[in-house]
């Protein structure tokens, strides 16, 4: 299976969050998932889907990606990522989780 | 797991909020572990069994992480590796089944199979290889699997036996001339070495390095039996080709040098002494036939590794031989009687050894030191050796090199010199060579001055000044001679017809020679006192006498005297005549003089009895005579002079 051009990240409620491949394997996990051997239905499909990663907090992992994309070996001055604080906690278990 | 929380957005209140606890931890704990266990271990069963197709990675990947996350991770990581290893115990028992060449076949795919799985199992469990593996201390999953697979199949005890068999047996059907499956056994080996470096070793490398040493222990008796030198030592090189053409194939590139080594000291090493000693075919034969391939195919199996002694015994051999050769040529009778000859036979036999040393042996030192101590040996075996390289020198210088170019004239002295560096009576040559060069020089014999000098620079080069001055003096001599006499006839004194050629020498540098005072006759004399009364400070006249009747004059001045020599019978000047025949020379220009001295007389051409007294006058047509006594010289009248 070659690779895809985009993947689709779907969150708990059901929310699909379509992004390039590229940005998706910022998260080892993700690039995992999805150059593994075995024939998982991820690899089949193109799509993953988090039952337990709410939207709000999937959206602000895929806003990530691209900012780390952006910015990585970027020698401008780099903005702020920003984490409103109450969504921090659930944040860090979901990258933890993600590896990113 | 991540807990849900309603409305998170909402419950922002200026910067001051609440976080709420997980709420699922407690209730599930009991069971929560095995069931997600269970889940897990039912797709690790499904991967085993190539049906991973229905999985989803993430919830397995979820399931491992969460295990982890709630402290599951012994539980976790012990079931993995039962897992493994109850479906390793499956597998080995599936391998063991299968024969022959079957068997490798399937250990092959087997572990194909299992390295796609482990890769896959590792992926899911990555949460768990990041952190618990770490934090525990445990092997992560990529290496357990090769560990469980290492102690279950390969080193299982009905396998691990028959594995290194039927590699070992392929390899030596190999070995005799068959064709085998290499991709197989690379495979094999490959795997072995992804093992671990140590488990290669133990399992594979070792029993073949013992079977191939076996191997060629019986093959290089067989060899040695049937073959000679170089047949043998062709067969040796090309197993060696062989060797490293299949450790390139096959076999780890660690295992090269080990294996070389073992067919160099098995099919080499231990048959050094033999080859060289071969009657027919040995090292001596070689080198007698000039057999360059042969003796270069001989040098360079015999410097390896793992050829133990092998130059020093071809060296030794051929010292041997040399030294042998060497000493029959040296002492032989037959050659003495021509020391030309002789000369040029060692340096013919030189060149032959510097040939094949150069051609076969790389231009090796120890070779050439070996070379150089042989002849050092036998050359001064001979106590004439000096003597008659004076002479092929001596030999050379007058004649031998007439028309050949200027380098070849420099390559012929040098060679001459690499004898010279042999011998250890330097001393004795250094005589030889001053009379001989007197004898060259005095009466104008030696071919070329170039020559002369150039090996006279050699020599000093060699032996420093010291042993050179005397012979650097004569040449200084001759010169001023010349100069001096070209003055004389300049002046244009009247010699009363007689044609005087004067060499004036250093005393000393000279071969001396003792000689009796001898009384020259009043034309002599004459000649004399106009010579003397060059331009010079006052000399004395001091006549010696030698064996050959030389006369000298020596006078006080730089030290510097006149001779003329005298033969047994006769006196010559420049160009001698036969000693024999009584002569007489007219005195004209261009010509020297000459008087015959018999043992007590002096004759005229007229050949009158010895005895007698007679006379001669200077006039043309007529020599003057004197008799010459045994320390007197008469003229014709009888009257002496004493």
């Amino acid at each position: 299976m070659g690779k895809p051009e985009t993947v689709r990240l779907v969150s708990k409620e059901g929310f699909e969050f379509v992004i390039d491949y590229k940005a998706a394997c910022v998260s080892n996990t993700i690039k995992n998932m999805l150059s593994s051997q075995g024939n998982f239905t991820e690899t089949e499909l193109g799509e993953i889907k988090f039952p337990e990663i709410s939207t709000p907090i999937l959206e602000k992992v895929c806003q990530y990606f691209y900012y780390k994309l952006r910015y990585t070996h970027c020698p401008d001055v780099i903005p702020e990522f920003k984490i409103e604080p109450d969504i921090a906690l659930q944040l860090l278990m979901a990258s933890n989780f993600l590896d990113t | 797991m991540i807990p849900g929380r309603g409305g998170a957005g909402g419950k922002k209140r200026g910067g001051h909020f609440k976080i709420e606890p997980f709420r699922h931890k407690v209730d599930l704990d009991p069971q929560y572990a095995e069931k997600t266990w269970k889940v897990l271990e039912d797709a690790i069963h499904e991967i085993h069994n190539h049906n991973a197709f229905g999985l989803s990675f993430e919830e397995l990947y979820r399931n491992a992480y969460n295990m982890v996350l709630h402290k599951f991770g012994d539980r976790l990581y012990k079931g993995l590796e039962d897992t493994i290893t109850a479906h390793l115990v499956e597998v080995s028992k599936k391998i063991d089944v299968a024969q022959g060449l079957l068997f490798l076949e399937e250990t092959n795919k087997r572990w194909e199979d299992h390295n796609k799985s482990m890769q896959m199992i590792r992926d899911i469990l990555m949460y768990m290889d990041r952190t618990y593996v770490n934090q525990h201390g445990k092997t992560p999953v990529h290496e357990l699997g090769l560990k469980l697979w290492r102690d279950t199949v390969v080193r299982c005890d009905t396998i691990k036996p028959r594995l290194s068999a039927t590699l070992l047996e392929l390899i030596q059907k190999e070995r005799s001339g068959e064709t085998i499956d290499r991709a197989l056994v690379r495979c094999i080996t490959k795997m072995l070495m992804d093992l671990g470096t140590q488990v290669y070793c133990e399992d594979f490398e070792r029993p073949f390095l013992e079977a191939s040493a076996d191997f060629y222990k019986v093959e290089s008796q067989e060899y040695i039996a049937s073959s000679d030198c170089p047949a043998y030592l062709k067969k040796a090189e090309q197993r060696l080709n062989e060797e490293t053409a299949r450790v390139s194939h096959y076999l780890d590139p660690s295992t090269e040098t080990k294996i070389t080594t073992v067919v160099e000291k098995e099919l080499v090493g231990t048959q050094v002494k033999i080859l060289v000693d071969l009657p027919n075919s040995g090292l001596v034969a070689l080198m007698k036939d000039d057999k360059f391939d042969d003796l270069e195919r001989m040098f360079c199996l015999f410097r390896r590794g793992g050829v133990l002694q092998g130059l020093s015994t071809m060296r030794d051999s051929m010292s041997e031989y040399l030294r042998e050769t060497g000493k029959h040529l040296v002492l032989d009778p037959e050659r003495i009687k021509d020391p030309v000859e002789y000369v040029q036979r060692l340096l013919d036999e030189r060149d032959k050894m510097d040939d094949i040393i150069k051609k076969s042996f790389h231009n090796d030192k120890t070779f050439q030191h070996t070379l150089n101590q042989a002849f050092e040996y036998f050359i001064n075996l001979n106590p004439r050796s000096p003597e008659f390289i004076s002479l092929f020198v001596d030999d050379k210088l007058r004649k031998g090199l007439k028309g050949v170019s200027e380098e070849e004239v420099e390559v012929v002295l040098d060679k001459v010199m690499m004898l010279f560096r042999y011998l250890q009576e330097k001393d004795v040559f250094e005589k030889y060579y001053k009379q001989h060069l007197a004898k060259r020089l005095l009466p104008g014999r030696s071919m070329s001055d170039d020559a002369e000098r150039s090996l006279l620079v050699k020599l000093k080069t060699e032996c420093g000044y010291q042993f050179t001055s005397k012979l650097e003096g004569m040449f200084t001599d001759m010169k001023t001679s010349r100069d001096h006499m070209h003055d004389f006839r300049q002046q244009g004194i009247d010699l009363g017809g007689i044609d005087l050629q004067v060499q004036i020498l250093t005393t000393g540098s000279w071969p001396t020679q003792s000689a009796a005072k001898c009384n020259l006759p009043p034309e002599l004399e004459h000649c004399c006192e106009q010579f003397k009364e060059l331009p010079q400070a006052a000399w004395s006249l001091e006549v010696t006498e030698t064996r050959e009747l030389s006369l000298h004059c020596g006078r006080p001045d730089p030290g510097r005297s006149t001779l003329w020599t005298a033969g047994p019978r006769t006196l010559h000047t420049v160009d001698s005549r036969t000693p024999d025949a009584p002569h007489c020379g007219r005195p004209d220009p261009g010509r020297s003089t000459l008087w015959t001295a018999g043992p007590r007389t002096l004759h005229t051409v007229d050949g009158r009895t010895p005895d007698a007294p007679h006379c001669g006058r200077p006039d043309p047509g007529r020599s003057t005579l004197w008799t010459a006594g045994p320390r007197t010289l008469h003229t014709v009248d009888g009257t002496h002079y004493v």
